[in-house]
């Protein structure tokens, strides 16, 4: 059985719609810089330049919510601009977010801490489940919601829920993805962890000292073959493989070896029923801290072999956007394929010594891109690979 | 049918290893407490210091599963409408409060939602598909219909849970965007399913959610007509709150049973499984509409002996 992308959108700092990003990744122009808000400002972020009243009235949003949702709403409605709820297919709504409504309730918080007004009611937005709700609404979607919560790999597993779902004959067409905004909530809290670069993220490369955070919100929509037979839309891109597999190796840091990101990555080309040597594209999870790049690095080779494809993280256009990152991926993904086109691993310079991998330098036109594997790796050693692949 | 070969609840109820949860079920007055068992038989006890309760009861109720069972879970999906509230909270004052650049990243890292599941994969070092679902009052059910799926696509041994817990910040949300007058309560609950009957007599048969639900009553009998049966076929209705009692004439509210939390169906269906168990009756069905207008259906069937 097959199953069709039908529709994608995506925001982030490199670009609020599916063209402006295109044009970004091809002017090899990243979208960090020094933050402008107060928790910000100290780092290097993919911030969005609008504010949450200037997203709301640019996008013509229906529906209010956190700046979580919001992100989301921006994208999910570019994926969905086109198509038609009816009553003969069954569509669901399907999204990645680790903070939810946090930016919201960060700052409630403050204030009860600090016994100034307190508005309870804005607590309403902090549930993960309801900023997916707020994002159905905005798309009119109320057959199917569901969130997943999985920290960097939320958006990627999303996608792969809906492709089951459909698979099992148990939805019919789904948005799938992911958004996060930038929280003081995360920033404090990857700076605790001590993995921040103070200078632009340098993925794959020898020097590389830790991640950009960044925001943003990423989806397509995948449909069954008998809902894309009453649609009539034209297909940009068949979603082929998934998989996610556990680490089970520590809660922050990825297995030296990569047992998680090699079990996803077989275990997706097994359900695409793909050999390695047919991906022409990686699109790695790449978040430029130590660790996930030594790991990562190892479980390419020990999967690609002495055949690597070209491959290259995109965090250092956007930022590591968390749970976001897997759809803002996968677009790239499909942009890849569409236009056969290879996007940069910017601010490589050296390769890593232990691995010797060499990430894409330069935007490479080639003369086809028929599959492409996308790796997200989140908390507690969840690893997701999805692949794409050409109509 | 997805078969129930083991289930474990650490509830506010005497409900872990208990041969029935009937024998000593109460209903919870506004000072109920867990009933932990002894977490050293499960966790270290280095990790018990650093795990919060929903962790620990999470992993101690995933070990007790994983102990009736010869194999390693081949997937796991769990539901959680909060997530680590505690830990979320802790952070939040850490950075709030604190002007050192140095923060503690325990809570941090044991913060986000799917820490629960992440910590039974590395707490029985497995391997597996490893899902964590938030859908509000919801998030049992989508977990459950994950789980299903797992079973479909040939998995025979799937542990399937839902844990949240409580915190006295959420005691300020009432009655302004929570209305019920309920005691917030902690729970977890850890089902193992397979399509494979082996021993096992009693399973989940469907499971549905809806978003805009308004007719409840007129959902619930569409729902049953999809497998063939009407209300009269229910030998025992679960219902979260006291509502449509009229409608289904001698249903048991399980939030008395349960508590206020949001993933309460999970222990819901605990309750279903042993009433069934006790009294020998074929259907069992769960209303959940603790969120209005957002309703999960769970429909249990006992096979004949």
């Amino acid at each position: 059985m097959k199953i069709y992308v039908t529709g994608m959108g995506v925001i982030s700092a490199i670009g609020d719609n599916v063209q402006e990003t295109y044009a970004s990744l091809l002017a090899e122009k990243t979208g960090i810089s020094q933050g402008t808000q107060p928790h910000t400002e100290r780092f290097k972020v993919g911030e969005i330049q609008w504010s949450n009243e200037e997203l709301k009235t640019k996008f013509d949003m229906k529906t209010d919510g956190s700046r979580t949702s919001l992100l989301g709403m921006v994208a999910a409605k570019e994926a969905f601009y086109g198509h038609e709820i009816r009553n003969d297919i069954r569509t669901g709504l399907i999204s990645g977010t680790s903070v939810g409504g946090m930016d919201v309730s960060e700052v409630e918080y403050k204030n009860f801490l600090e016994g100034k007004e307190h508005h309870i009611e804005n607590y309403l937005n902090h549930p993960s489940g309801t900023t997916s709700e707020q994002i159905a609404n905005e798309l009119g979607i109320s057959d199917f919601v569901n969130t997943i919560s999985t920290a960097c790999s939320s958006a990627a597993n999303a996608i792969m829920m809906g492709a089951r779902l459909i698979h099992q004959g148990m939805i019919d067409r789904v948005v799938v993805g992911g958004t996060d905004s930038l929280t003081k909530f995360t920033i404090s809290g990857f700076r605790s962890l001590m993995i921040f670069d103070e200078e632009w993220c340098r993925p794959f490369d020898e020097t590389r000292k830790g991640l950009n955070l960044g925001e943003g919100a990423g989806y397509i929509v995948i449909e069954s073959e008998s809902s894309i037979e009453k649609t009539k839309k034209t297909p940009i891109a068949l979603l082929s493989g998934w998989s996610n597999a556990s680490d089970a190796f520590h809660q922050t840091a990825s297995s030296p070896d990569g047992e998680g990101a090699i079990l996803s990555m077989t275990q997706a080309l097994s359900v695409a029923k793909l050999k390695p040597s047919d991906i022409d594209y990686i699109n790695a999870h790449g978040t430029a801290t130590p660790n996930n790049d030594l790991s990562e690095s190892k479980a390419i080779k020990t999967i690609f072999q002495d055949s690597i494809p070209p491959f290259s993280s995109t965090k250092a256009y956007t930022g590591h956007t968390l749970a976001a990152s897997g759809g803002i991926e996968a677009v790239i993904s499909i942009l890849a394929i569409q236009n056969k086109m290879l996007f940069p691993n910017l601010n490589h310079h050296q390769v890593i010594e232990e691995t010797g991998l060499l990430p894409v330098k330069k935007t490479t036109q080639t003369a086809s891109v028929k599959h492409v594997l996308s790796n997200a790796f989140g908390f507690g050693g969840n690893n997701s690979t999805i692949i794409l692949s050409e109509v | 049918m997805y078969y129930i070969h083991t289930l474990a609840s650490i509830t506010h109820q005497n409900s872990f290893q208990q041969e029935n949860v009937w024998d000593n079920l109460t209903v919870l007055d506004n000072n109920s407490v867990v009933i932990a068992p002894d977490y050293k038989l499960y966790i270290s006890p280095v990790a018990i210091r650093r795990l919060s309760p929903v962790l620990r009861m999470a992993i101690a109720a995933a070990k007790e599963c994983q102990q009736t069972r010869s194999s390693d879970f081949d997937s796991i999906s769990v539901g959680t409408a909060l997530g680590c509230l505690l830990d979320t909270e802790k952070f939040l004052n850490t950075f709030h409060s604190s002007t050192s650049d140095t923060l503690s990243p325990t809570a941090f890292i044991q913060s986000t939602h799917n820490t629960i599941a992440g910590q039974i994969s590395l707490e029985l070092k497995n391997h597996s598909y490893n899902m964590t679902h938030t859908q509000n009052s919801l998030s049992f059910e989508v977990a459950l219909l994950d789980a299903m799926l797992c079973c479909l696509e040939g998995k025979t041994n799937v542990l399937l849970g839902a844990a949240d817990e409580a915190i006295d910040f959420l005691k300020v949300l009432q009655p302004t965007i929570i209305k019920s007058d309920l005691q917030f309560t902690s729970g977890a609950s850890f089902f193992v399913l397979s399509q494979e009957q082996s021993e096992s007599v009693i399973g989940f048969k469907a499971c549905e959610c809806y978003f805009s639900a308004d007719d409840v009553k007129s959902l619930v009998v569409g729902f049953l007509k999809k497998q063939g049966l009407s209300l009269e076929d229910i030998d025992q209705v679960f219902i979260s709150g006291k509502e449509y009692m009229n409608d289904f004439l001698g249903a048991i509210d399980y939030l008395d049973f349960t508590g206020l939390h949001y993933s309460a169906s999970a222990f819901a269906a605990h309750l279903a499984h042993d009433w069934m168990k006790k009294h020998q009756k074929s259907y069992a069905l769960i209303i959940n509409e603790q969120i209005k207008g957002k309703l999960g259906l769970i429909l249990m069937k006992r096979d004949e002996a």
